[in-house]
């Protein structure tokens, strides 16, 4: 009995092993995947958008792809590695809290190419790691252009807007990507108006939004008009205090103006999607490069400003024009948007 | 001296008052139950929930006042299980309170998804009861607290309602000198017949009710729809709020409000560059001035004598 059972194990064993081959072998498009973070599908933000990325290449026949959703920070290590194994030559991970656990996993599967979604690696980075970041700042910048119009000039424009050449922006934290949309936003609105006086609240938190409205309605006390959200769960505070207490706001990150679509002029977006398509497709051409920080912006097609929707026809053909004409300078390079509060003689 | 007159606004108060309404409910909360002799550290989690299910209500019914019952019925419910837990189980009543705020976070999340296929925030109310902003005749004239107290909306209204009508109670019904006897001396009130677990249960629900109304004002009146983790530690404010107003329904609503007074201040000093220092000490001040609050009355502040203790009834009947 004992000797069927080993013949039948082993037996089973070489077929299996024999079924995996094959399996690889049959398995000629690339593969690649991606981890989500705790947050999980259906954020309507970046894991959806990293993940609307890679189906647009599955959908185009270049890749199969494949998703795992993370439940608690202890899964990033075990799904990075895990899809390693399971054969992915790409894995995106996804999410600032995921640095370490991604340079852990890409330390053990070195065979597989990583991307980290919302990194930048200071110092030596495994060669086969690949940092994704956005100049935030670019997106920034355009909203600010328009903020920076509509609360002065055109300001008749509106029964939402004032005279009073004040805007605001909401922030979460201090983050890096945070400062960067900031940076911009100013810069933006002062290419408008050097005197355009903004104000700030930073309310510490990404996820309450009870106080993301409270910061927006004690900026919308002090005069403005149009305030930017950056600040996650926190900012639809802000797009209720524009609902409540009637004035603009600009979303983030995706186009938000479906959370109030009378209140919400434009949103400042950084494409996801695009930079893990770009990235995807570079690893079926065959000319990824790993071991860099990728930072993405107009130039490649992966930033831009939500469109205006309902506010399409009050926004002028002035700002539309100064906004197409800025995206030509950036990608160009012709302009330099500042990416940090102290380039603009600010403090956070 | 005009920074400080563009600071002190009536608009602040009115805004303080805002601020510190959910605090209101779940500070409330705290007093009912913890003077019954349960320590209750989960109104954080019954306020999520309550936020949830009143978002759910109001959605699903289009009419906000559902909402808010929707919110008081889960607030009820879910802390039937605290109750059950802390009570009859005899759990240990802080971990029961943690194991409802970890529960509560997964159970929120989870729905979310089963009942709207999303994260981050659920579909918005069609009508929200923001619409249903009043001014109290006469009361709203009264110079700078007139219309921070008095014209504001339903929720508001009834948190302060809430404090008197608990106050009230607490001292001259037969329910809150049960309740009041349960946490100072329960084994009394077990001689007279009374039982001790009927006056928890009764406590923690009516705490769950409270709470739950909490969370409604933060997802049906303050905003459109439910966020994730959208009570941000309010629960836990209420704790302290609890502690600094020495465990009474009066003390307790102006310890939250003072605590939106400064969180409403420090958000608006930030604003104004009035002075020139990082953001985050603008954000510590209020959680600083809730510790100096507690730190310097609770030498006065006596807790109920019997709270937290688990009580076990001689030959129980029940």
């Amino acid at each position: 009995m004992k000797r069927f059972i080993i013949t039948f194990l082993a037996l089973a064993l070489v077929l299996g092993v024999g079924g995996i081959a094959q399996n690889a072998a049959a398995q000629a498009k690339p593969y690649v995947a991606m981890t989500t973070d705790t947050n999980g599908l259906g954020d309507g933000s970046f894991n959806d958008g990293v993940w609307a990325g890679l189906t647009r290449a599955q959908n185009e026949g270049l890749v199969k792809a494949k998703v795992l959703e993370a439940h608690a920070m202890t899964d990033y290590v075990p799904n990075l590695s895990g899809l390693a194994e399971d054969g992915a030559q790409l894995v995106f991970g996804v999410g600032f809290l995921m640095v370490d656990q991604i340079q852990e996993a890409a330390k053990a599967n070195p065979k597989t190419f990583y991307a980290g979604i919302d990194h930048y690696y200071d110092g030596a980075i495994p060669p086969n790691l690949i940092g994704v970041s956005w100049r935030e700042q670019e997106a920034g910048y355009l909203a600010g252009i328009v903020a920076g119009y509509m609360t002065q000039k055109y300001h008749k424009s509106s029964p939402l807007l004032n005279d009073k050449n004040v805007i605001g922006a909401v922030l979460g934290m201090a983050i890096p990507p945070v400062e960067r949309y900031f940076a911009g936003f100013v810069a933006g609105a002062r290419s408008v108006d050097p005197k355009v006086d903004v104000r700030y609240i930073v309310t510490g938190t990404f996820g309450d939004r009870a106080k993301g409205k409270e910061a927006a309605l004690a900026l919308a006390d002090q005069g403005a008009d149009i305030v930017i959200q950056l600040a996650g769960l926190t900012g639809m505070g802000v797009i209720d205090a524009a609902r409540e207490r009637h004035f603009f706001a600009i979303g983030a990150d995706v186009d938000q103006n479906a959370a109030a679509p009378d209140y919400v002029l434009t949103s400042a977006m950084k494409g996801t999607t695009m930079s893990a398509y770009i990235l995807t497709k570079e690893l079926v051409a065959g000319n990824i490069k790993g071991g860099v920080n990728r930072v993405f912006g107009l130039a490649e097609g992966a930033i831009d400003i939500a469109p205006f929707h309902q506010f399409d026809s009050i926004v002028p053909q002035e700002v539309k024009s100064a906004v197409t004409k800025a995206k030509a300078d950036i990608a160009s390079g012709k302009i330099k948007v500042p990416s940090t509060v102290a380039e603009l003689g600010l403090k956070l | 001296m005009s920074l400080f007159s563009s600071l002190l606004t009536p608009q602040l108060l009115e805004a303080a008052v805002r601020l510190s309404t959910p605090v209101t409910f779940a500070t409330l909360a705290a007093v009912v139950c913890e003077r019954s002799g349960v320590t209750n550290i989960a109104m954080e989690g019954v306020m999520l929930v309550g936020a949830f299910f009143a978002a759910w209500a109001g959605w699903i019914t289009g009419s906000p006042w559902i909402g808010v019952l929707g919110g008081m019925a889960a607030g009820a419910l879910f802390s039937l299980l605290f109750a059950w837990a802390a009570v009859s189980l005899h759990i240990n009543h802080v971990v029961a309170g943690a194991i409802m705020n970890i529960l509560s976070f997964g159970l929120t999340r989870y729905l979310m998804m089963v009942i709207y296929g999303r994260q981050g925030s659920s579909l918005a109310l069609a009508h929200t009861l923001q619409e249903y902003k009043f001014a109290v005749p006469g009361l709203s004239l009264i110079p700078y607290i007139g219309p921070a107290f008095f014209n504001q909306t339903p929720l508001v209204y009834l948190s302060m309602i809430s404090v008197i009508v608990l106050a009230w109670v607490l001292k001259r019904t037969r329910l809150g000198l049960s309740i009041a006897a349960s946490g100072e001396h329960p084994m009394a009130l077990e001689t007279l017949g009374r039982s001790v677990v009927k006056i928890r249960y009764t406590a923690i629900v009516l705490s769950g009710v409270l709470c739950g109304l909490g969370g409604a004002f933060l997802s049906i009146e303050n905003s459109d729809s439910f966020t994730e983790g959208m009570s941000g530690g309010r629960g836990f404010i209420a704790l302290a709020a609890n502690i600094a107003g020495g465990w009474t329904s009066g003390g307790g609503f102006l310890a939250s409000l003072f605590f939106g007074f400064v969180d409403a201040l420090q958000l608006r000093a930030q604003s104004l560059g009035i002075i020139r220092i990082p953001a985050e000490i603008f954000l510590a001040f209020p959680y600083v001035a809730t510790i100096i609050a507690v730190a310097g009355l609770v030498k006065r502040s006596r807790p109920p004598a019997a709270v937290g203790k688990d009580f076990k009834a001689e030959g129980g009947d029940e």
